[in-house]
Protein backbone atom coordinates (compact mmCIF):
# COMPACT_ATOMS: atom_id res chain seq x y z
CA UNK A 1 0.00 0.00 0.00
CA UNK A 2 1.10 3.36 -0.58
CA UNK A 3 -0.08 6.99 -0.41
CA UNK A 4 -1.00 9.08 2.78
CA UNK A 5 -2.84 7.94 6.06
CA UNK A 6 -3.05 9.58 9.69
CA UNK A 7 -4.28 8.66 13.11
CA UNK A 8 -5.50 11.11 15.86
CA UNK A 9 -4.52 9.79 19.15
CA UNK A 10 -5.47 11.38 22.76
CA UNK A 11 -2.50 10.40 24.49
CA UNK A 12 -3.79 11.48 27.30
CA UNK A 13 -6.22 8.79 27.85
CA UNK A 14 -4.51 6.08 25.81
CA UNK A 15 -7.63 6.15 23.29
CA UNK A 16 -8.66 7.40 19.90
CA UNK A 17 -9.43 10.66 18.84
CA UNK A 18 -12.62 11.08 17.40
CA UNK A 19 -14.15 13.86 15.60
CA UNK A 20 -11.04 15.82 14.94
CA UNK A 21 -11.26 17.85 11.62
CA UNK A 22 -7.69 17.66 9.25
CA UNK A 23 -7.14 19.89 6.30
CA UNK A 24 -4.54 18.29 3.75
CA UNK A 25 -2.84 19.86 1.55
CA UNK A 26 -0.49 19.98 -1.46
CA UNK A 27 2.49 23.03 -1.83
CA UNK A 28 2.08 23.56 -5.63
CA UNK A 29 3.88 26.55 -7.06
CA UNK A 30 5.41 27.85 -3.83
CA UNK A 31 1.70 27.83 -2.01
CA UNK A 32 -0.36 25.54 -0.43
CA UNK A 33 -3.49 24.51 -1.95
CA UNK A 34 -6.18 23.01 0.42
CA UNK A 35 -7.08 19.71 -1.20
CA UNK A 36 -10.01 18.20 1.24
CA UNK A 37 -10.99 18.25 5.13
CA UNK A 38 -11.58 14.94 6.54
CA UNK A 39 -13.02 14.27 9.94
CA UNK A 40 -11.50 11.16 12.30
CA UNK A 41 -13.98 8.48 13.17
CA UNK A 42 -14.12 6.38 15.93
CA UNK A 43 -10.81 5.05 15.68
CA UNK A 44 -9.46 8.20 15.23
CA UNK A 45 -8.97 7.19 11.81
CA UNK A 46 -10.45 8.91 8.22
CA UNK A 47 -12.70 6.50 6.46
CA UNK A 48 -10.68 6.18 3.16
CA UNK A 49 -7.07 7.32 2.98
CA UNK A 50 -6.06 11.19 3.06
CA UNK A 51 -4.44 10.52 -0.11
CA UNK A 52 -4.84 6.99 -2.31
CA UNK A 53 -1.40 5.39 -3.16
CA UNK A 54 -2.74 5.77 -6.91
CA UNK A 55 -2.93 9.98 -6.73
CA UNK A 56 0.51 9.87 -4.81
CA UNK A 57 3.32 12.63 -6.50
CA UNK A 58 6.71 13.33 -4.92
CA UNK A 59 6.35 16.30 -3.12
CA UNK A 60 5.34 18.04 -0.11
CA UNK A 61 2.23 17.59 2.13
CA UNK A 62 0.49 19.47 4.89
CA UNK A 63 -2.02 17.84 7.60
CA UNK A 64 -3.26 20.01 9.94
CA UNK A 65 -5.35 18.73 13.19
CA UNK A 66 -7.66 20.87 14.76
CA UNK A 67 -7.45 19.05 18.20
CA UNK A 68 -8.41 22.45 19.75
CA UNK A 69 -12.06 21.46 19.53
CA UNK A 70 -11.59 18.26 20.92
CA UNK A 71 -9.35 18.83 23.41
CA UNK A 72 -11.61 22.09 24.85
CA UNK A 73 -14.59 19.47 25.00
CA UNK A 74 -12.41 16.92 27.14
CA UNK A 75 -13.98 16.17 30.53
CA UNK A 76 -11.71 18.23 33.18
CA UNK A 77 -9.55 20.15 30.44
CA UNK A 78 -10.03 23.81 30.54
CA UNK A 79 -8.55 26.16 27.52
CA UNK A 80 -5.89 27.61 30.12
CA UNK A 81 -4.46 24.19 29.92
CA UNK A 82 -4.23 23.76 26.41
CA UNK A 83 -0.40 24.68 25.07
CA UNK A 84 -0.46 23.38 22.07
CA UNK A 85 -2.12 24.72 19.01
CA UNK A 86 -3.88 23.46 16.36
CA UNK A 87 -0.64 20.80 15.54
CA UNK A 88 0.48 21.24 11.23
CA UNK A 89 2.83 18.69 10.01
CA UNK A 90 4.80 19.82 6.75
CA UNK A 91 6.72 16.56 4.90
CA UNK A 92 7.77 15.47 2.12
CA UNK A 93 6.96 12.11 -0.04
CA UNK A 94 10.08 10.94 -1.74
CA UNK A 95 9.17 7.90 -3.15
CA UNK A 96 5.11 6.81 -4.28
CA UNK A 97 5.97 3.73 -4.24
CA UNK A 98 6.09 3.53 -0.08
CA UNK A 99 3.50 4.05 2.54
CA UNK A 100 3.48 7.30 4.41
CA UNK A 101 1.58 7.08 7.95
CA UNK A 102 1.98 10.33 9.71
CA UNK A 103 0.16 9.83 13.11
CA UNK A 104 -0.99 12.69 15.73
CA UNK A 105 -0.69 12.18 19.15
CA UNK A 106 -1.88 14.72 21.14
CA UNK A 107 -2.69 16.06 24.74
CA UNK A 108 -3.19 19.14 26.02
CA UNK A 109 0.58 19.98 26.96
CA UNK A 110 2.19 17.65 24.56
CA UNK A 111 1.94 16.37 20.70
CA UNK A 112 3.85 14.11 18.90
CA UNK A 113 4.02 13.06 15.02
CA UNK A 114 6.50 10.57 13.31
CA UNK A 115 6.35 9.00 9.97
CA UNK A 116 4.77 5.44 11.16
CA UNK A 117 3.67 2.25 9.43
CA UNK B 1 33.72 27.04 9.76
CA UNK B 2 32.86 28.77 13.25
CA UNK B 3 29.37 29.67 14.65
CA UNK B 4 28.97 33.26 13.89
CA UNK B 5 29.99 32.74 10.04
CA UNK B 6 27.10 29.82 9.62
CA UNK B 7 24.98 32.06 11.86
CA UNK B 8 25.19 34.72 9.85
CA UNK B 9 24.66 32.57 6.71
CA UNK B 10 21.66 31.30 8.12
CA UNK B 11 20.12 34.37 8.77
CA UNK B 12 21.03 36.42 5.90
CA UNK B 13 19.53 33.58 4.16
CA UNK B 14 16.35 34.41 5.58
CA UNK B 15 16.11 38.02 5.29
CA UNK B 16 16.48 38.94 9.20
CA UNK B 17 20.06 38.99 9.41
CA UNK B 18 20.09 42.76 11.03
CA UNK B 19 17.69 42.18 13.26
CA UNK B 20 18.32 38.80 15.21
CA UNK B 21 22.35 39.69 14.62
CA UNK B 22 21.76 42.73 16.33
CA UNK B 23 19.90 40.83 19.23
CA UNK B 24 22.17 38.49 19.68
CA UNK B 25 25.30 40.21 21.75
CA UNK B 26 24.27 37.27 24.40
CA UNK B 27 25.82 34.47 22.28
CA UNK B 28 29.47 36.02 23.90
CA UNK B 29 28.05 36.73 26.68
CA UNK B 30 26.64 33.21 28.10
CA UNK B 31 28.30 32.39 31.11
CA UNK B 32 30.87 29.52 30.73
CA UNK B 33 29.26 28.84 27.14
CA UNK B 34 30.18 25.39 26.14
CA UNK B 35 32.59 24.87 22.97
CA UNK B 36 30.68 25.37 20.24
CA UNK B 37 31.19 23.32 16.93
CA UNK B 38 28.00 23.89 15.08
CA UNK B 39 29.46 21.06 11.97
CA UNK B 40 28.44 18.36 14.72
CA UNK B 41 25.76 17.86 16.93
CA UNK B 42 26.48 19.26 20.40
CA UNK B 43 28.03 16.65 23.20
CA UNK B 44 26.76 16.30 26.47
CA UNK B 45 29.40 18.22 28.34
CA UNK B 46 26.20 20.09 30.07
CA UNK B 47 24.20 19.76 32.74
CA UNK B 48 20.24 20.25 32.87
CA UNK B 49 19.11 24.12 33.69
CA UNK B 50 16.27 24.52 36.02
CA UNK B 51 14.29 27.43 35.24
CA UNK B 52 12.75 28.12 38.27
CA UNK B 53 11.66 31.17 39.75
CA UNK B 54 13.08 33.13 36.66
CA UNK B 55 10.73 36.03 35.38
CA UNK B 56 8.15 35.49 32.33
CA UNK B 57 9.94 34.19 29.07
CA UNK B 58 9.96 31.83 26.32
CA UNK B 59 12.46 29.61 26.07
CA UNK B 60 13.71 26.61 23.65
CA UNK B 61 15.62 23.68 23.99
CA UNK B 62 16.62 21.52 20.89
CA UNK B 63 17.03 17.89 21.61
CA UNK B 64 18.50 15.86 18.92
CA UNK B 65 17.13 11.94 19.27
CA UNK B 66 18.64 11.04 16.06
CA UNK B 67 22.38 11.77 17.52
CA UNK B 68 21.16 11.93 21.62
CA UNK B 69 22.51 15.11 21.97
CA UNK B 70 21.28 18.58 22.16
CA UNK B 71 20.23 19.90 18.57
CA UNK B 72 23.09 22.33 18.94
CA UNK B 73 22.87 25.17 15.25
CA UNK B 74 19.64 24.39 14.69
CA UNK B 75 17.74 27.47 13.00
CA UNK B 76 14.34 28.59 14.33
CA UNK B 77 12.32 31.43 12.85
CA UNK B 78 9.69 32.37 15.48
CA UNK B 79 6.37 34.02 14.78
CA UNK B 80 2.90 35.32 15.79
CA UNK B 81 0.16 35.15 14.31
CA UNK B 82 -1.98 38.31 13.49
CA UNK B 83 -5.11 37.48 11.51
CA UNK B 84 -4.31 34.85 9.04
CA UNK B 85 -0.73 35.23 8.63
CA UNK B 86 2.19 34.73 11.10
CA UNK B 87 4.52 37.93 11.35
CA UNK B 88 8.20 37.02 11.89
CA UNK B 89 9.90 38.48 15.04
CA UNK B 90 13.40 36.82 15.20
CA UNK B 91 15.44 34.17 14.04
CA UNK B 92 17.58 32.24 16.48
CA UNK B 93 20.52 29.59 16.42
CA UNK B 94 20.49 27.26 19.11
CA UNK B 95 24.13 27.11 21.05
CA UNK B 96 26.15 23.72 22.05
CA UNK B 97 23.88 22.72 24.49
CA UNK B 98 20.55 22.94 22.07
CA UNK B 99 19.39 25.99 23.72
CA UNK B 100 19.40 29.80 22.67
CA UNK B 101 22.04 32.05 24.39
CA UNK B 102 18.93 34.42 25.06
CA UNK B 103 15.06 33.34 25.58
CA UNK B 104 13.41 33.47 23.05
CA UNK B 105 11.07 36.39 24.27
CA UNK B 106 11.25 37.51 27.68
CA UNK B 107 9.96 40.11 30.06
CA UNK B 108 8.10 42.41 28.25
CA UNK B 109 8.57 40.54 24.68
CA UNK B 110 5.89 38.66 26.66
CA UNK B 111 2.77 38.44 24.60
CA UNK B 112 -0.71 36.18 24.65
CA UNK B 113 -0.45 35.01 21.36
CA UNK B 114 -0.67 32.05 19.06
CA UNK B 115 3.19 31.33 18.29
CA UNK B 116 4.97 29.75 15.31
CA UNK B 117 8.61 28.74 15.76
CA UNK B 118 9.74 27.42 12.24
CA UNK B 119 12.55 25.04 12.55
CA UNK B 120 14.77 23.93 9.68
CA UNK B 121 15.14 20.33 9.87
CA UNK B 122 16.55 19.62 6.71
CA UNK B 123 19.30 22.01 6.80
CA UNK B 124 20.39 20.66 10.56
CA UNK B 125 20.64 17.31 9.56
CA UNK B 126 22.42 18.06 6.14
CA UNK B 127 24.86 19.49 8.08
CA UNK B 128 24.91 16.97 10.66
CA UNK B 129 25.80 14.34 7.81
CA UNK B 130 22.82 12.25 8.36
CA UNK B 131 21.96 9.85 5.50
CA UNK B 132 18.50 10.84 4.07
CA UNK B 133 16.93 10.88 1.06
CA UNK B 134 15.92 13.85 -0.45
CA UNK B 135 13.72 16.09 0.01
CA UNK B 136 13.90 14.51 3.75
CA UNK B 137 10.54 13.66 5.17
CA UNK B 138 11.21 16.75 7.16
CA UNK B 139 12.40 19.91 6.35
CA UNK B 140 11.18 23.10 7.63
CA UNK B 141 8.81 22.23 10.63
CA UNK B 142 6.31 24.28 12.26
CA UNK B 143 5.74 24.29 15.87
CA UNK B 144 2.48 25.96 16.93
CA UNK B 145 1.75 26.48 20.56
CA UNK B 146 -0.50 29.32 22.88
CA UNK B 147 1.07 31.87 25.53
CA UNK B 148 -2.14 32.44 27.15
CA UNK B 149 -0.79 34.47 30.09
CA UNK B 150 2.13 36.48 29.27
CA UNK B 151 3.01 36.71 33.33
CA UNK B 152 3.82 32.61 33.35
CA UNK B 153 7.21 31.54 32.33
CA UNK B 154 7.07 29.24 28.87
CA UNK B 155 9.76 26.38 28.49
CA UNK B 156 9.36 24.62 24.87
CA UNK B 157 11.66 21.49 24.52
CA UNK B 158 11.63 20.04 20.58
CA UNK B 159 12.41 16.49 20.82
CA UNK B 160 13.84 15.50 17.14
CA UNK B 161 14.53 12.84 14.61
CA UNK B 162 14.82 13.24 10.93
CA UNK B 163 11.59 10.90 11.13
CA UNK B 164 9.61 12.57 13.84
CA UNK B 165 8.71 15.56 16.49
CA UNK B 166 7.20 15.95 19.99
CA UNK B 167 7.15 18.79 21.37
CA UNK B 168 5.63 20.43 24.66
CA UNK B 169 5.60 22.62 27.21
CA UNK B 170 8.16 21.73 29.76
CA UNK B 171 9.23 23.41 32.83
Amino acid sequence: MAGITTHVLDADRGRPAPGVRIDFSVMEDGAWRHVKSVVTNADGRTDAPILPGTEAKIGQYQLEFHIDAYLKGKPGVTETDIFVDNPVVRFSVADVKQHYHVPMLCTPGNCTTYRGS
Amino acid sequence: MDRQALTRRSLVGVGLGGAAMAAAPGVLAQANPPPADPARPGTLTTAPVSQAGLGPRLTLHAIDNFHGTPGAGMVCDLSIREGDTYRPIKTVTTAANGRTPEPLLSEDAMRVGHYELLLHFEEYFARTGASLPSPNFLGLVPVRFVIRDASQRYHLPVLFTPWGYSYYRGS
